[in-house]
């Protein structure tokens, strides 16, 4: 019965949050799509952006040691990561596992054109995401061909591949022993290098928040997150779901590759294991979600939260494996109790204790709908579902191959 | 849309600053107890290291750890070092380049270490070697014994033991190749771990092998995480070679062995790099060791003085005798010991190049004999040819040094 | 490649199919039950192969005496998990949620593992682990034959129990059509659960065979997740016999494309044959309409 409350509320929530201000062009597509008045004015939030900024660009001079200065520069890596997989991710609902595979890439990548060509460090950077976009068209259209849990397995298999590959092609790519790829700035003693990276990945960050602000207010962001609520009607209403879903998932693939490269030029030291450890795709997925994906600023959040307590727990922890323990409850709780992320969970908080809301809440008609169709199918519950899944399965085919069976539930 | 933003944003903030608070807290509160303060003359020195305690490495590595400890416990139990007692902070890089980094970067930087100790495996050395050579920081190693460790330009590093992983072989190739025609083998199958050190020692042999004549007829290499051997013994048993090297670190090299005697192979001679020097070997395998050859760079009946000392003291804290990772571990803790006594400092900073300026101009006696370095760090000795011989492995090469007479060929097993 | 060689590699590769095929049928059992990918799979295959060689180190009985506890311990493991976690997700995301959530799981059992056995890597040493039988001049390991005779006999049994018993015919009917089932009396949620339970006791059984003749370590499902997964695809998701017969194929294919490959190259048989499934016929080679029917 709780679940069915909180469902309903995070529905309203959620879409509120989305598509406040685009909601008149896009009643057709969403038509969950609700409106809570909010009176926080532009100026408080432009200051606390500033302040955030600030203080993020002056971490390299609070941080009172490198240790600490590298520990942040993971965390800003990570941050990056988790904003690129969140193109994907957040837009579309699409859950990949196997982001790694475009961090590996972008790294390995990097290395591989400095090494190879002997061109300077940031200019094998840029062609290395080239590179990356290059094989994610391909791979993309491959794994959107199907939906659901064979997505999710491609995507794993994808990084699973690139780890033999990289792994086994000794010659090409060092194999086991790595790859090194040498400093961009030779000059730098480690601490200063550690604070160029720092900024360096700080714009990185900034520029994918940039891109994915601009997309979530834009035409393109409202298809996306179309796509992600009901698929098939988005199609049957005329998004070019196949195209658009390509397109984020280029374009996510695109910034995890350049956080990939960058962490390259940074680290200086690749080896396979790491880079394309299903791990590391797993903590984007956890970032991601715990911070909320539905948020510009989630997976920056989970970011911090899982990067600070992954470093703590390195620290307290060292010789046990008690960080993956910590991970994988942190993820369970997230997905059976949060699955929208803190964000959305401390809003709500924040909400009830708002003096200027009213104790009747606006609801509008959408919400309403919204509401009694959930409450509907709340009574019935998982047998719905069930009964749904069931008549996909009686069509295999179209279940996986095709997006024409409307009863599509393994999205 | 502006309006939850800005709610994100100030929990944002407040999560960075608690973020910063803590970080930094946390990195005074260590820095306290981590002995920064290296100057006092009764604080104990601080030895940083990191050690792959899980992950692919983790058997060799516990080995690595136990030496250290060993080291530690007995130059405490003498004074000390320049009179202060030496204390051990050890975290665990889960055979990990990426953790090795930042455990170094976290033990020099944060925990302000006075020493730092290598870690195990050629994989972990050169990463980890960087970050030290950056913080100008003195770093002998137990166990980076391949090539590419000393082609970085490293100038702040040395390998704690006697002769680079490509010279382990070299007394059994000449020995091999000494043999008269009709006995001397003809064919060769090789499989190796894709690890730097471990296809060293195995492609050190092979190649001299072959130059001297010999056929490979099969050369395999298997990634670390390797445990089904079956094909590869099949392919190696289906070639009926008279030599099968083994490039093995451990589990690898017994699980290789297993399916070799599953397919009823019986080669004239078999040599794995490591595996049979450990302990749990023999079981490991059905106790059906005789014969097998390793190379090793330590001897537990070596006569040099610390040696003798070693190998009792070392049984008397851990209960049974140490292995070749614990020498090489306890190589590196003499080795280092020396330099620190010789120029009287241990703390980072401009005593780090003192010790580094000494240790290439020095000879170092330790478990393994005497041992100085060429200006990369690269020793200057052989390995010894180790062989079980009725149920105990023992030194067969070189001559001079045989406790038994070699086995050729090799009996069934 | 000489004939010997070929004889002793496709019977390891028959070896190797039959402990797939059976691990291959748990994890497309819980996706016919309820669409679900199970990630945690081989994690609990491999902490059944912990348990056995813990079992094995502690007592010195043969480990697979252990199967009398860890059956039935992971089939109640499963129902409860069925029932506890994997029934509150919402419906409409149940796909992607439950593939993080035993995602979540299997890093808590690697992690387990890990913090209690450390990451050593471990092995059973049985009595005959280097003994073989000649067949035909080639040699089979007697650890193998065990495990393969261990694996068919669960798949045989688990294929008689879906077609013969009563609980089989519900768990069929849940399959195929939940809302039918209910109608003519069935307790899906129940039988549901019960066929989770009835996925990880095939993964006890799964890690007590694979124990027998191979080296463990915490982090090892990661090496099984990913052809397991690629075998139901190329299998036609939630078909039984369909992952039986793929798993078979590609067991055979990756121990005889060893010899021209090497062992690296060979694994990535599985990845190929997902590609070209997905490529070329996504609903998988062996299931579609007939998986349905068993």
């Amino acid at each position: 019965m709780r679940n069915d409350s909180e469902r309903t509320a995070s529905a309203g929530r959620t879409a509120s949050a989305d598509l406040g201000p685009a909601l008149t062009e896009t009643v057709v597509v969403a038509p969950d799509a609700p409106r809570r008045r909010r009176r926080w004015s532009r100026a408080v939030s432009l200051a606390l952006l500033v302040v955030g900024a600030a203080l993020v660009l002056s971490f390299p001079f609070i941080a009172p040691n490198p240790y600490i200065l590298s520990a942040g520069v993971v965390i800003l890596n990570y941050a990056v990561l988790s904003t690129g997989w969140n193109f994907m991710g957040g837009f579309t609902g699409y859950i990949s596992l196997g982001h790694a595979a475009y961090f590996g890439l972008g790294a390995y990548g990097t290395g591989l054109i400095v090494k190879y060509l002997e061109l300077p460090g940031f200019v094998a950077w840029v062609l290395a995401a080239l590179v990356v976009v290059a094989i994610s068209v391909p791979v993309g259209i491959a794994a959107l061909r199907v939906r659901g849990a064979s997505f999710v397995i491609v995507s794993i298999a994808f990084v699973l591949i690139l780890l033999l590959v990289f792994q086994s092609w000794r010659e090409f790519t060092g194999g086991s022993e790595g790859l090194i790829v040498p400093r961009p700035f030779p000059d730098l003693l480690r601490p200063e290098h550690h604070r160029a990276f720092f900024y360096l990945f700080a714009g990185l960050l900034a520029a994918a928040l940039v891109a994915w602000w601009v997309i979530d207010r834009s035409k393109f962001g409202t298809a996306l997150k179309s796509i992600r609520e009901d698929e098939d009607k988005a199609r049957s209403l005329g998004v070019p779901t196949t195209r658009y879903k390509l397109i984020a998932y280029v374009l996510s693939a695109l910034v995890t590759g350049l956080g990939g490269g960058l962490y390259a030029l940074w680290f200086g030291d690749l080896d396979p294991i790491f880079q394309f450890s299903i791990l590391i795709g797993s903590y984007m997925v956890l970032m991601a979600l715990l911070g909320g994906v539905r948020h510009l600023f989630g997976p920056l959040l989970g970011a911090l939260i899982v990067g600070i307590a992954l470093e703590y727990f390195k620290l307290e922890f060292g010789d046990t494996q008690f960080h993956l323990v910590a991970a994988g409850l942190l993820l369970g709780v997230v997905v059976l109790f949060m699955p929208d992320g803190v964000i959305p969970a401390v809003g709500q908080l924040i909400d009830r204790f708002r003096p200027q809301q009213t104790s009747i809440r606006d609801v509008s008609a959408a919400e309403l709908l919204e509401q009694n169709r959930r409450s509907d199918a709340s009574a019935t519950g998982a047998a719905d579902a069930r009964e749904a899944s069931g008549e996909a399965s009686t069509r295999d085919a179209s279940d996986v191959s095709d997006a024409s069976d409307p009863k599509e539930v393994t999205r | 849309m502006h309006v939850t933003h800005s709610r994100r944003r100030r929990a944002m903030a407040l999560v960075a600053l608690a973020a910063t608070a803590g970080l930094a807290l946390s990195a005074c509160s260590a820095g306290d107890d981590g002995g920064s303060g290296g100057g006092g003359d009764d604080d104990p020195i601080v030895i940083g290291v990191s050690l792959p305690l899980t992950g692919d490495f983790s058997e060799p590595g516990k080995g690595v750890e136990r030496g250290y400890e060993a080291w530690a416990e007995i130059v405490n139990e003498q004074g000390g070092l320049l009179g202060r007692q030496v204390e051990l902070k050890i975290l665990d890089d889960q055979s990990n380049a990426d953790r090795v980094v930042s455990d170094y970067e976290s033990l020099i930087a944060q925990d302000g270490v006075d020493l730092v100790f290598g870690p195990f495996s050629t994989r972990l050395v050169v990463p980890s070697a960087r970050v030290a050579q950056e913080y100008g920081m003195l770093f002998v190693e137990p166990a980076g014994a391949a090539a590419e460790v000393f082609e970085q330009g490293f100038e702040n590093l040395f390998y704690a033991a006697p002769a680079v992983a490509d010279d382990h072989y070299n007394y059994l190739a000449d020995y091999l190749l000494s043999l008269p025609e009709g006995e001397r083998p003809k064919t060769a199958a090789v499989a190796a771990m894709d690890d730097p050190f471990a296809q060293g020692t195995a492609y050190g042999l092979r190649d001299k092998l072959e130059e001297g004549g010999v056929e490979i007829l099969v050369d395999e290499v298997y990634p670390p995480n390797t445990t089904d051997f079956s094909v590869i013994a099949a392919k190696i048993a289906e070639s009926n070679a008279d030599v099968v090297i083994g490039g093995s670190q451990y589990q690898d090299g017994v699980n290789l062995i297993i399916a070799l005697q599953q397919l009823d192979y019986q080669p004239k001679v078999a040599a794995f790099s490591t595996a049979p020097t450990n302990p749990e070997f023999a079981a490991a395998i059905g106790n059906q060791t005789e014969g097998i050859l390793s190379p090793t760079g330590w001897s537990p009946t070596a006569s040099f003085p610390s040696n003798v000392e070693f190998v009792e003291k070392y049984t008397e804290i851990f209960g049974n005798p140490p292995a070749e990772d614990e020498a090489n571990a306890y190589t590196t803790g003499q080795v280092v010991a020396a330099a620190v006594e010789a120029v009287g400092c241990a703390e980072q900073g401009e005593c780090q190049q003192q010790l580094i300026d000494w240790l290439h101009e020095n000879t170092v006696d330790t478990v393994v004999g005497p041992l100085s370095w060429d200006e990369a760090g690269r020793p200057s000795g052989a390995h010894l040819i180790q062989q079980w011989v009725g149920g105990e492995i023992k030194i067969v090469l070189p001559e001079d040094a045989k406790e038994a007479d070699f086995i050729y060929p090799k009996p069934a097993w | 490649m000489s004939g010997p060689l070929f004889l002793q590699s496709l019977i390891l590769g028959v070896l190797l199919g039959g402990l797939y095929a059976l691990l291959a049928a748990g994890l497309t059992l819980y996706f016919g039950i309820m669409r679900v990918v199970m990630i945690a799979h081989s994690a609990f295959l491999i902490l059944a192969a912990y348990l056995a060689w813990w079992f094995n180190r502690e007592t010195g009985l043969d480990p697979m005496l252990s199967l009398v506890v860890t059956v039935p311990v992971f089939f109640l493991a499963g129902f409860a998990m069925q029932r506890l976690l994997v029934s509150r997700l919402k419906p409409l995301t149940l796909t992607m949620m439950s593939v993080l959530l035993t995602f979540a799981i299997a890093l808590i059992i690697e992690g387990a593992l890990g913090f209690i056995f450390t990451g050593t890597q471990r092995r059973i040493q049985l009595p005959y682990a280097g003994d073989s039988l000649d067949v035909f001049g080639a040699q089979v390991p007697v650890v193998k034959l065990v495990a393969f005779v261990l694996a068919a006999f669960a798949l045989l049994s688990l294929y008689l129990l879906l077609k013969y018993t009563r609980f089989g015919r519900a768990l069929r009917a849940t399959i195929q059509h939940p809302e039918a089932a209910r109608l003519v009396g069935i307790d899906t949620d129940r039988t549901a659960g019960y066929g989770f339970g009835l996925g990880l006791a095939t993964a006890a059984i799964g890690g007590t065979a694979l124990s027998l003749d191979a080296t463990i370590y915490p982090s090892l499902h990661w090496h099984w997740i990913g052809p397991l997964m690629a075998i139901i695809v190329v299998g036609g998701l939630g078909s039984i016999p369909g992952a039986a017969i793929a798993a078979m194929l590609l067991g055979i294919s990756q121990s005889l494309l060893q010899i021209p490959l090497g062992a690296t190259w060979a694994q990535t048989v599985f990845y190929v044959a997902l590609f070209a499934t997905l490529m070329f016929r996504p609903q998988g080679f062996f299931g579609g309409r007939l998986a349905q029917r068993f």
